[in-house]
């Protein structure tokens, strides 16, 4: 196993640069997922380290030797692509063992290793089969299988679970999640759905653009996310961003919003007085204030997903999602107060985006 | 009525006119090419005949030379089938598979010499093989055939080639694989089913052409199947016609039946890419 | 490492590229010198006479005659094709019992060549016992055979019939591929609207199938207007040049008449034709993969 160095990698496509200058360092045996919205160029990433796309510029490196020119057959990786990629004319068995029969293993090591992954799958009653005659979720077992026989150094996986229902996908998270605690094959893992990153990732990395927004852990991207974007991206719902000038009076701060409210900030410099800054409030650190206290809000929607409510509210001029875990009977219209935690709560920078 | 039966009736009412008319030459082929030789000008003309006379395909056969226009026909078929094939396929694949400069200006040629007839350019076609001293050779018309067929093949292939994944060959090359080897266990295995295809209908193109065949070879020792018949009947005082009708039976029925079978296809790589 | 990497795909179509160009270029060019040179029958080139060749053939009443004719032949077998095959294909494109025979059936004529087509219609339509007056006789609907082939205005009438029944299959097979791509929703939505069938043609599939109309309409023209066989085989263009249509004219005199240079303008102003045609077909199946690749986007 080894780790994989990403250094001030970029890729064009002609004119087009997609990827401008990223840099990642992924550790030995760690699973770092790569996520950002459609079109950032997380496979296009992905497919450099696998040797399918060219290196515009900077270096990738695995264990300790740098690969831009080494083709994918001998970088020793695996993949699990999004479409699964089984060969159609060959069976599940042929399926998993081909790259070992490509480096000429014996028969008997073929079978066992085969066998190994197909039982760590569930997969022995279709080794005979073709994949045109297994369901989506076995296809995307067989695609991995295919990667496990490999003892490869570094699995990628590029949106393995994107073509999969709602409930089998939370069911392969979780065995994906176990197989790498089992296997710790160092691993890079794609998707653009921000619960799939917080939930397997050790680490993850969000890119926007073409370039890399913040990289940590996914509770520290979460609790202090560093700037309005990634804030945005990880958490459902996502946060709510309320914007207007900043005013520090001695221990307490305040937010002047348009419409004249001020809301209780957290006590940044004063160097921010008069400036235009972005509060962040997650929904759940919503909370329902004592009477006579809190933020005057207006209910406009109600949804209940079981669990929780979720309130849309307007609150200083604002739509306001807010998520109690009671279920309080709120109606359309009426009015309410809220307040929030000021430890909780996040301002950034109108002007950069950063977080202050 | 079952409302499909009824459905039926009617589709069927309304194409009899068109089948009767389509199948109207097949039956005076074999009703002509089974019928006693002096039975085929009675006045006044009628259908029947007295006996089945199997033997006017053997008697035609040699009499016609028929084997050896079969031969001809067959050599220039299938040579010309491998040439276009063996130089569309890696064209085809690089059309489906790679990014390149003047790929949209090679996929207009293509468009345009798909549409360039043999006819209007037999006269030079005909003076370029004289000039390469290939008149009456039927080299002249592999090389013909091949390049008048390659758009179609190419296009053909191409639209084929498109819809088997690309992260197939992908996977291959991670899975320790270099190009040639993906491409000759993966890609071609998987392709064949469209190569047959594409080949099976350059066959039939080079067995049905009939004017550069007519304007290349001169001698009837080289003559190819649509020459040699349309020769039995051009200025000619006297026809055999029971020959020449047991000679198209035996020139098309064949082809006819394969055709027929793989028709499918055709219509699936129009919807594909030769048309849209 | 593919996408960028431009050596090898050149590589790859450059061998075909040049069988083709030599092959249909080299004709191209040798005509375009031919027909501004003075020719031997033998085919040697005698010097340049600047456009005397074009003149000749503008001054040519049987060119005109066989302009003339191609025009008809052409516009009339593509409309009869196309009024035939759209009902056609709708028909095929609808389940019913027998429907593969009559596919089978009716794809037949593209299977034979055209040469054996019109040899076996020549003799059906053969003046004393073809077997079309035994047929019609049989029938009732004529007491005497007819001479079909001998007089110039019956026998291209003939011979335009046997050119739309050949163009069917082609035709239908650009129909049932655009059929079979029409979104089924459509109709069932113009169902819950109240339509009936006919407001269905009209406004659904008519409008839906118009592209690929329009390139029936283009390669049926091309292929037509180039088409030798049947008038060749059936009545070489006689008699006394009645049915001759500007291909069989061109071949005659080309290899007939050893009118050379002749031969070489007729060619070249047929090819500027082709490639005005041509132009329109890139220009719809340009068109036509843009709209799809908008569509794909969207
Ligand atoms: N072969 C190519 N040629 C040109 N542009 C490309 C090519 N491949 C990708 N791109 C562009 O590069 C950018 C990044 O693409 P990429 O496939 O990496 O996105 P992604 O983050 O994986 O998105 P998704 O979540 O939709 O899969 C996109 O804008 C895309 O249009
Ligand atoms: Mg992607």
């Amino acid at each position: 196993m080894a780790s994989v160095k990403i250094r001030n990698v970029e890729k064009s496509f002609g004119a087009l640069k997609v990827i401008h200058g990223v840099n990642i360092d992924v550790e030995d045996h760690e699973f770092v997922v790569l996520v950002g919205p459609s079109g950032c160029g997380k496979s296009t990433l992905l497919r450099m380290i696998a040797g399918l796309e060219t290196i515009s510029g900077g270096e990738i490196v695995i264990g300790d030797k740098v690969v831009n020119n080494v083709p994918p057959r001998d970088r020793d990786i695996a993949m699990v692509f999004q479409n699964y990629a089984l060969y159609p004319h060959m069976s599940i068995f042929d399926n998993m063992g081909f790259s070992l029969k490509l480096r000429k293993r014996p028969k008997p090591e073929i079978e066992a290793k085969v066998m190994e992954a197909a039982d760590i799958l569930n997969l022995q009653p279709y080794l005979d089969r073709s994949p045109a005659q297994l369901s989506g979720g076995q296809r995307q077992r067989v695609a991995m299988g295919r990667a496990l026989v490999r003892d490869a150094q570094v699995f990628l996986f590029d949106e393995p679970l994107s073509n999969l229902d709602a409930k089998l996908r939370v069911v392969m998270r979780t065995e994906i999640k176990a197989l790498h605690q089992r296997l710790k094959t160092t691993s890079v893992y794609v998707t653009h759905d921000q619960i799939e990153a917080m939930t397997m990732a050790d680490r993850i990395v969000v890119m926007n653009a073409g370039r890399v927004e913040q990289i940590g852990a996914p509770l520290e991207l979460y609790d202090s996310p560093a700037n309005l974007f990634v804030a945005g991206f990880l958490g459902s719902p996502s946060m709510n961003f309320i914007k207007g000038r900043f005013r520090r009076e001695g221990d307490q701060a305040h937010l002047l919003c348009d419409d004249g409210t001020a809301l209780p900030v957290p006590a940044a410099s004063t160097a921010w007085n008069d400036k235009t800054v972005v509060l962040g409030v997650r929904p759940e650190h919503l909370n329902l204030a004592a009477d006579g206290q809190g933020i005057a809000a207006t209910v406009d929607v109600v949804e209940p997903t079981g669990a929780n409510i979720e309130v849309f509210v307007e609150l200083a001029g604002e739509r306001v999602c807010a998520v109690f875990s009671e279920r309080h009977p709120f109606r359309p219209g009426e009015k309410i107060a809220l307040g929030w935690d000021i430890d909780k709560v996040h301002l950034f920078d109108a002007a950069t985006g950063r977080r202050i | 009525m079952q409302p499909k039966l009824k459905k039926s009736l009617i589709y069927w009412a309304m194409l009899s006119p068109l089948v009767v008319v389509i199948l109207f030459p097949f039956a005076v082929m074999f009703v002509t090419a089974v019928r006693p030789r002096d039975e085929l000008f009675v006045y006044p003309p009628r259908w029947g005949f007295s006996e089945f006379r199997w033997g006017n395909f053997a008697e035609m056969w040699v009499k016609t030379n028929f084997g050896e226009a079969l031969f001809n026909s067959l050599y220039v078929s299938v040579l010309s089938t491998a040439l276009a094939l063996v130089l569309s396929i890696p064209a085809a694949y690089a059309l489906s598979r790679y990014r390149f400069p003047g790929k949209g200006a090679y996929r207009t040629f293509l468009l345009m010499t798909q549409m360039m007839s043999p006819i209007v350019l037999v006269l030079g076609l005909f003076r370029l093989m004289v000039a390469l001293g290939m008149v009456n050779n039927l080299n002249s018309l592999v090389l013909t055939y091949a390049a008048f067929n390659m758009a179609f093949t190419i296009w053909m292939l191409q639209s084929y080639f498109s819809t088997i994944p690309r992260d197939l060959e992908e996977a291959a090359w991670i899975d320790g694989a270099s190009h040639f080897t993906s491409l000759v266990r993966i890609f071609l295995p998987l392709a064949v089913p469209a190569m047959a295809v594409t080949a099976i209908f350059s066959f039939i193109n080079g067995w049905n052409e009939f004017v550069l065949a007519l304007t290349m070879i001169r001698s009837s020792d080289d003559f190819t199947l649509p020459v040699q018949i349309y020769s039995q009947v051009a200025g000619r005082y006297q026809v055999e016609w029971h020959h020449v009708m047991a000679g198209t039976v035996l020139a098309t029925v064949p082809v006819a039946i394969v055709f027929s079978w793989l028709q499918k296809y055709l219509i699936r790589g129009m919807a594909l890419g030769a048309v849209k | 490492m593919k996408s960028l990497n431009g050596f090898k795909p050149l590589a790859m179509i450059v061998p075909g590229l040049l069988l083709a160009m030599f092959i249909i270029g080299y004709p191209v060019l040798d005509l375009a010198n031919t027909s501004l040179q003075e020719v031997s029958r033998f085919g040697q080139l005698r010097g340049f006479t600047g456009l005397d060749n074009f003149a000749e053939v503008f001054a040519d009443p049987l060119f005109w005659d066989s302009l003339e004719r191609t025009v008809i032949w052409t516009v009339t077998v593509v409309l009869g094709t196309l009024a035939i095959s759209l009902p056609i294909a709708i028909i095929l494109n609808d389940d019913f019992y027998g429907r593969g025979l009559a596919r089978v059936i009716i794809m037949l004529p593209w299977a034979i060549s055209l040469t054996m087509t019109a040899v076996v219609w020549r003799w059906a339509l053969n003046g004393r016992a073809g077997l079309l007056n035994a047929t019609l006789m049989d029938m009732g609907l004529m007491a005497e055979p007819i001479e079909w082939l001998a007089e110039a205005q019956l026998a291209f009438t003939v011979e335009i019939l046997i050119g739309i029944l050949v163009s069917i299959p082609f035709t239908t097979t650009i129909f049932l591929g655009g059929l079979s791509s029409l979104p089924q929703d459509s109709y069932e939505a113009s169902m819950v609207d109240g339509a009936t069938r006919w407001d269905q043609f009209r406004h659904i599939t008519l409008p839906l199938m118009k592209p690929f109309i329009n390139i029936a309409i283009v390669l049926n023209v091309i292929y037509v207007f180039n088409s030798l066989p049947i008038i060749w085989v059936m009545t070489e263009g006689g008699p006394a040049n009645g049915t001759d249509i500007l291909v069989t004219y061109l071949y005659k005199l080309a290899f007939r008449f050893g009118q050379l240079g002749k031969a070489s303008a007729i060619s070249l102003i047929m090819f500027g034709v082709l490639l005005l045609f041509t132009i329109i077909y890139v220009a719809l199946v340009t068109r036509g993969e843009k709209d799809s690749a908008a569509k794909g986007d969207a």
